[in-house]
């Protein structure tokens, strides 16, 4: 029965193996960047915010995208910490699919947010939310927090704190949006 | 004295930066819930985020003088004579300065309640004029300082948030703010160096004292606003003394509003304007060495005049108006240094008294994360999204 056993679980990992060691490595690179993964999947709350060229932006206009959507403040100081690797993240994989949202829940101040995208040459889009009505349909509570979501446009990840976002394990788990969970 | 003040603040800063960058592998996170920005020479400023610790380190240099009677100002040579125990004494204070180093450590238990403890080390030096009978009693020296220090009352305070409109962000804020003040500093601090032969050792002015001697109840409420890059808020404390110290006597009541408008003019430093409010009642009587032993009255006969206005109860109190400005400075993150100059505009004193001249206060503040923190672990991912 044992020997049966052993058998079953070594064919098993013959044919599992390069897929279940892609699922490991992925499922590694979301514990080593402290995203937690949702327990079911909900669409993300839907959203159409000006960005800082004036333009208005939704959700729906990343759609087929995986996206990096972060919350953050002029104010906020773990904000600015992150940022710069938000911005190479959005240099490397912009092109592959993958998109970079910051929405600033400053209550005033726009001009202030551009300037901080000029200091930062920060090129993503970076949206305004001043009523905080986004910043409440995410259920906001620090700065900055951040959601992956899936090219279908569900939750996929959630991060509460800064990180180092061009981290390889930052682009695995992005990169891994874009398969079927 | 002042370089030990001195030295002893450079040794705990040292320390606390050596010990706080340990501390710092944390996740990196912003909250702004527990009050926004307050000056922190005001009670209730200087919350730390939850689950943290706050270590305050303040060192204060005011300088009092000259004497005052209601809203007019005296000079301490009219005042000399024959003592009558309400216009002529044979010793009056001229001017007096006072040093104190304050240290505080603040915790907060949940977004709402946050406590803290502060204790002084306080020293008084108080410039003093004879009349002509004491200066020849001295072997001629016409005056002399007067000296005390030691610590002073130990206060516990609590805070708790009643109301506030955004837990991240809020725009108003308003907090209940409650209290003792322990009695661990001195009401039985001696002359020390007074010329004057058989002086020394007898009981030093209230003022000189470093305590009150009461267990004593505070009570307070702070209402926090801003909208940025404003910060704003009103904020108002009573100190009771409600009973009779060991010596026979109670300090008078204090009541305390400040108001405040702070301007966010760098992302590492704010300005900030105050405007301050002082009452505090007489004294309920005599200390029991003056009252009964006659220290502090002409031949130790406590039914002969007061040898000072200082002896007098009823010549402490008033109410005093005062405006504070300074700034904020964040060199680093989770460091705080603050400097504050106060200036009285109105003063109407039970007196004669000295006023106050003016007041500087530099403060440098630092925030410890526990590992409790939320800056080390996040905020919990939302149930309602899925997660």
């Amino acid at each position: 029965m044992r020997n049966l056993l052993e058998s079953i679980i070594l064919m098993a990992a013959l044919f599992l193996g390069p897929f279940g060691t892609s699922v490991w490595a992925v499922q590694q690179s979301f514990e080593n960047m402290g995203i937690t993964k949702p327990r079911t999947e909900k669409p993300a709350p839907d959203f159409s915010l000006q960005d800082i060229k004036g333009n208005k932006v939704s959700l729906e206009d990343f759609r087929g995208k995986s996206i990096l959507l972060n919350f953050w403040a002029t104010w906020c100081e773990a904000c600015k910490e992150e940022m710069p690797s938000m911005q190479r993240l959005y240099e490397r994989l912009s092109g592959q699919g993958v998109e970079v949202v910051a929405i600033s829940i400053d209550r005033r101040n726009f001009d202030r947010i551009k300037e901080y995208a000029e200091q930062y040459k920060l090129t993503f889009p970076i949206l305004w939310d001043p009523d905080q009505k986004v910043r409440k349909h995410y259920y906001i509570m620090g700065l900055p927090t951040t959601y992956l979501i899936g090219p279908e446009g569900k939750l996929r990840g959630y991060a509460s704190g800064a990180r180092v976002w061009d981290s390889p394990d930052s682009i695995q788990a992005l990169t891994s949006l874009k398969e079927k969970m | 004295m002042l370089k030990k003040n001195l030295l002893s603040l450079f040794i705990v800063n040292v320390f606390l930066l050596i010990f706080v960058p340990l501390s710092q592998a944390f996740v990196g996170l912003c909250c702004a819930h527990c009050g926004g920005n307050m000056p922190l020479n005001i009670p209730g400023g200087g919350i730390p985020e939850t689950h943290e610790f706050r270590f305050k380190l303040s060192q204060m240099y005011m300088e009092m003088g000259p004497l005052r009677d209601g809203t007019s100002d005296l000079d301490t040579s009219n005042l000399l004579g024959v003592p009558n125990n309400s216009t002529l004494f044979a010793a009056v204070p001229e001017e007096m300065r006072t040093y104190m180093t304050m240290g505080s450590v603040a915790y907060s238990f949940t977004d709402n309640l946050a406590g803290m403890a502060m204790l002084g080390y306080v020293r008084n030096e108080m410039d003093m004029k004879f009349n002509a009978a004491l200066t020849t009693a001295a072997g001629g020296t016409n005056g002399f300082t007067m000296f005390s220090h030691g610590i002073t009352d130990l206060t516990l305070l609590g805070k708790y948030r009643l109301y506030h409109d955004d837990n991240l962000a809020p725009t108003k804020q308003a907090s209940m703010i409650f209290g003792l003040s322990l009695p661990t500093g001195s009401i039985d601090k001696q002359f020390s160096r007074n010329p004057v032969p058989g002086q020394n050792g007898t009981i030093l002015p209230f003022r000189m004292q470093t305590g009150s001697g009461t267990v004593d109840p505070i009570l307070g409420l702070t209402l926090q606003a801003s909208s940025d890059p404003w910060w704003y808020g009103l904020n108002f404390k009573w100190e009771g003394h409600v009973y009779d110290n060991d010596q026979g006597y109670h300090r008078g009541q204090e009541l305390r509003y400040d108001a405040y408008l702070m301007r966010q003019v760098h992302p590492k430093a704010v300005l900030l304007a105050e405007m301050n409010y002082w009452y505090e009642g007489k004294y309920s009587d005599e200390p029991f060495d003056q009252r009964v032993n006659g220290e502090g009255h002409l031949g130790f006969n406590p039914n002969n005049a007061f040898i000072s206005p200082l002896n007098d109860p009823n010549n402490y109190g008033g109410h005093q108006l005062a405006v504070s400005f300074g700034f904020q400075f964040q060199p680093i993150p989770l460091h705080i240094i603050e400097l504050i100059a106060t200036m009285p505009i109105y003063q109407d004193l039970n007196g004669p008294q000295l006023r106050q001249d003016y007041m500087i206060q530099a403060t440098y503040y630092v925030e410890l994360p526990t590992k409790k923190s939320r800056r080390y672990k996040g905020f919990k991912p939302p149930k309602e999204l899925g997660f």
